[in-house]
């Protein structure tokens, strides 16, 4: 089963949150979608989970008995326990009694909670706090899992655990649309969806995104056109949208860089930064 | 010195911007003026007045101006005149018939029976006065039934607009919004507790009331206990629709106090209705704890009949309805954004998404 | 200008029966750009904390710019905690007015990014821009060191790039600046890191100082999910990372062995360890995370 937003518009007053765009989340596999603020990351995802009305396009996600959903927020609430919070919201999706008790144990030996199963939740750490979140949101084991921002601001040691979490979440055949602003998880994902400004810059997995990406980044200490560069550790890298013949060129808007330039193989993160001001700079890609 | 001026700078700026607090501090204080100029007024001017008994056109006539008489019944009995007082429909009744003639005063409106005993003492051995209801014209006896109201109000606004808020400021509102579980199950699943509290505090104070000041309590409790569950939905619905229009639990509070404190000062419970200037008067007969007080008082002082309180009874039952369901559907918006309103009984999903196996 | 901007000395702290850090010394000058790095728990909030001077210490010294934490020292210090410290429901022209005057210093003119959102309340900016501003705020008053606290958690990329390039701007112009991050490849960034645990310091020094002695394995396989399964199964450290499984402080022989009996296919090659490996054993050593 795959689920999707197709062709998706979506329109808060004036500003465009979606702009014509179209995911697929199949079962079974990971999505991973970045982009900056105002990309449209939440809106997807809310959109997805049925939660915001789409302006144009349609829709297909599973009904809220299928669906588990972590917001961005704490996804957790703070005056009650661990164990307590599981409970009530596999009470809702109407888990109980001895099932409960099991699913409970399982879930909370899988994400190293079983020792805090007793804290209150406005105890936990920030890690802990989300994994609890995401032991929620998989309680009733949903065909649909959507994530948002699962990892943010978490240590590193806690978002190995949730990734682990998540990965077998899709191991077990549940769709997983997760968004974040690590671009080493959304390597590790699937399929990848790189927003912005409610546009799809790209997608696909990360070996089609990194195939289809055209034009050369460069390396060096001091770049030689601003709006172009971004500061990669102690160098600054460069994107050259052009290296194709018939793009003109001129000495005040070279498309090429000059001879001797050393160039760099683009990680993930070059090519994010790199579509994204292509785009802001308004090269027609 | 330097910090300090910025700081000041920053807190007026913060200050302008803060709505609410603006508000409580420029409305209030007008609104306390305005009420405390032409509400607070204990002196009661004119007096509802029945007169029941042989002759009673020529004794009412004879009644200073002051009795306002709106009834005369000429074959009446003393019964017939216990029966006007209790049903609130006068204060004074006179019962002509004998000598001397028999005043007799409805006590459950405190200071319109202070100011018609103090009238009758003048009119000397004519008249045998006799306070009913409330013969010892006590404060406590008429404030009691009012303040369980006030206590429900309370509870109704205050504490439930902030629970409900907590949803909102926690972040969570937002997971229940996902939930497979209605709206309307999440208002009434986070009202109940509060329901339950404020039912048993109002019994508390009740029997409390009751054995500390021997207020007495001489209607039936059913239909005490059913205007009070009518009230309770009228104040529980406040507190929810306040909470649709608060961030913050601060917020939540200081709306909750701008509906509290006309309650307290304009429902009767401290200056009574009568006395006010009509200007302010109709904004008393806009609040619910009004009506709450009027069934609690009638009930518990004068016995009365649901029958002679259904004007506040409807009141408050077509309130509760306004209210909840207004509540309700501005809740429903914060929950469900995106789904259209789903005709009952349906799941929302089917409405508009594609269902998957 | 002192030699050493910011330094600890022994410093521990307690909380009742709890050490929230213990027995940590280290410093930073002027001109570097110092990662704080650690998990949630860690002890390195405290310990900026007591750096600051907003709480004592249980036993050892802090100085800040030569001498104890005082209110004058911290004048001539910029600060920018987890929580941005900024006012949401005013504008941004008047948070960096008021922060301005409270350090007695010019308001800052605002960068061409930031021009037209001089008069958005802050709480309608978007993050991206909110970090910006809340850097503004503590250079306005040219501060001698810089303390950052998880300056660009849940930024994009591009901004993030942004930010940091005022901080490396700052260092260049002989700041010194002591900076907590979960962004593994922000550490890259940093001249000179230490990796706080359980309130040690446990390393210092550069990116191989802190990884140490941990090893890694990659394990490559059309079957994923089945080896992670299998390996997971087995108790081992294991991350995924793109299209292959990592296993830290692992005896290939043995994951061989567990691999095998999964009736998994699979190739193993022994790589350099990341700082996160590092941080996954000593999470997993001490137990309860």
């Amino acid at each position: 089963m795959t689920y999707s937003v197709r062709s998706a518009t979506v329109r808060f007053g004036t500003a465009v949150a979606l702009d014509d765009v179209t995911v697929e989340v199949p079962a079974g596999s990971v999505v991973a979608v970045v982009g900056g603020d105002g990309a449209g990351k939440s809106t997807l995802l809310r959109a997805l989970a049925g939660e915001v009305p789409l302006d144009a396009g349609t829709v297909e996600t599973p009904p809220k008995q299928r669906l588990g959903y972590l917001p961005a927020s704490s996804g957790s609430w703070a005056a009650l326990t661990v164990t307590q919070n599981i409970d009530f919201v596999a009470g809702i999706y109407g888990l109980a009694g001895e099932e409960l008790a099991a699913r409970r144990a399982e879930l909370l030996d899988r994400a190293s909670l079983t020792h805090a199963a007793g804290r209150l939740a406005s105890q936990l750490s920030g890690g802990m706090r989300r994994k609890l979140g995401f032991v929620m949101a998989i309680v009733h084991r949903p065909a649909l899992l959507i994530l948002d921002e699962p990892t943010t601001g978490i240590d590193p040691v806690s978002r190995i655990d949730l990734w682990r979490l998540v990965s077998e979440a899709a191991a077990s055949g549940a769709a997983v649309l997760m968004s974040t602003t690590y671009l080493d998880e959304a390597e590790r994902a699937a399929h990848l969806v790189v927003l912005d400004r409610g546009r799809i810059l790209v997608q696909g997995s990360y070996d089609q995104v990194r195939a289809g990406f055209a034009g050369v980044v460069t390396q060096a200490g001091h770049p030689v056109r601003a709006e172009w560069s971004w500061r990669r550790g102690r160098v600054l890298h460069e994107y050259w949208p052009g290296g194709d013949p018939s793009t003109p060129s001129s000495p005040s808007a070279p498309s090429s860089p000059p001879a001797g330039a050393a160039a760099v193989a683009p990680d993930l993160e070059d090519i994010v930064i790199a579509l994204s001001l292509a785009r802001r700079n308004a090269v027609p890609s | 010195m330097l910090g300090m001026r910025a700081m000041i700078v920053k807190e007026f700026r913060e200050l302008v911007r803060d709505r609410r607090t603006l508000g409580m501090l420029i409305v209030m204080p007008l609104l306390l003026l305005v009420i405390f100029g032409y509400a607070a007024n204990f002196y009661v001017s004119s007096l509802k007045t029945a007169v029941v008994g042989p002759q009673a056109a020529q004794a009412a006539k004879a009644l200073p101006s002051f009795f306002d008489v709106t009834v005369t019944e000429p074959s009446g009995t003393q019964a017939d005149a216990e029966t006007l007082l209790r049903d609130n429909k006068v204060d004074v009744a006179f019962v002509t018939g004998q000598t001397p003639v028999l005043a007799l005063v409805n006590g459950s409106n405190l200071f319109a029976a202070q100011s018609a005993v103090a009238a009758l003492n003048k009119a000397g051995s004519q008249v045998k006065t006799q306070v009913l209801f409330n013969p010892d014209l006590k404060t406590s006896w008429v404030m009691v039934p009012a303040i369980i109201g006030l206590i429900l109000t309370f509870i109704g606004t205050i504490i439930t607009s902030i629970g409900m808020v907590r949803e909102r400021e926690a972040g969570t509102l937002e997971q229940l919004a996902v939930m497979p579980i209605r709206p309307s199950r999440v208002i009434l699943g986070k009202i109940a507790p509060y329901f339950l509290v404020a039912s048993l505090d109002m019994i508390i104070v009740t029997v409390l009331g009751i054995l500390l000041f021997s207020v007495p309590f001489n209607g039936s409790p059913f239909a005490f206990a059913l205007g009070a569950a009518i009230f309770l939905f009228v104040v529980l619905g406040l507190g929810v629709f306040i909470s649709t229009i608060s961030q913050t639990a601060g917020q939540a509070i200081q709306t909750a106090f701008f509906f509290l404190l006309p309650q307290i000062l304009l429902s009767g419970m401290i200056f009574p209705l009568e006395a006010m200037a009509a200007g302010v008067r109709w904004i008393g007969y806009l609040l619910p704890l009004t009506y709450f007080t009027m069934i609690s008082q009638g009930i518990m002082l004068r016995g009365a009949p649901i029958a002679s309180l259904w004007l506040p009874f409807v009141v408050l039952t077509v309130m509760a309805v306004v209210v909840f369901t207004g509540a309700t559907l501005r809740f429903r918006r914060d929950l469900a954004p995106g789904r259209p309103a789903s005709p009952a009984g349906s799941q929302p999903a089917a409405t508009e998404t594609v269902s998957a196996a | 200008m002192t030699a050493v901007l910011l330094r600890a000395s022994h410093v521990t702290r307690r909380f009742g029966a709890f050490t929230a850090v213990d027995d940590v010394s280290m410093q930073v000058q002027p001109g570097e750009v110092a990662g704080l790095l650690g998990a949630n728990g860690a002890g390195k909030t405290t310990l900026i904390r007591m750096l600051l001077g907003l709480i004592a210490v249980t036993s050892g010294r802090v100085d800040l710019l030569g001498g104890p934490p005082d209110r004058e020292r911290r004048r001539r210090l910029g600060y920018v905690p987890q929580g941005l410290g900024l006012y949401g429901d005013l504008t941004v022209r008047e948070n960096l007015s008021f922060s301005a005057r409270a350090y007695g210093a010019a308001e800052p003119a605002l960068p061409p990014a930031l021009t037209g959102y001089a008069g958005v309340l802050v709480r309608e900016l978007p993050l991206g821009a909110q970090r910006q501003v809340a850097f503004l705020a503590a250079l306005a008053h040219s501060p001698e060191v810089l303390v950052l606290d998880e300056p660009t958690s849940g930024v994009d990329a591009l901004a993030r790039a942004a930010l940091w390039d005022t901080i490396r701007a700052q260092a260049e112009r002989g700041t010194g600046v002591l900076v907590t991050t979960h962004y593994m490849q922000e550490a890259q960034q940093c001249d000179r890191l230490l990796l706080m645990s359980d309130g040690r310091l446990v390393a210092a020094g550069s990116e191989a100082d802190i990884i140490g002695s941990t090893t890694a394995v990659a394990v490559r396989t059309a079957d994923w999910a089945q080896a992670f399964a299998a390996l997971n199964a087995a108790g081992a450290p294991v991350m995924l990372a793109g299209r292959a499984i990592r296993v830290a402080n692992a005896d290939p022989a043995e994951l061989a062995g567990v691999l095998r009996a999964a009736g998994v296919e699979a190739s193993l090659q022994p790589v350099p360890a990341t700082i996160e490996e590092r941080m996954l054993m000593l999470a997993r050593g001490s137990g309860a995370r």
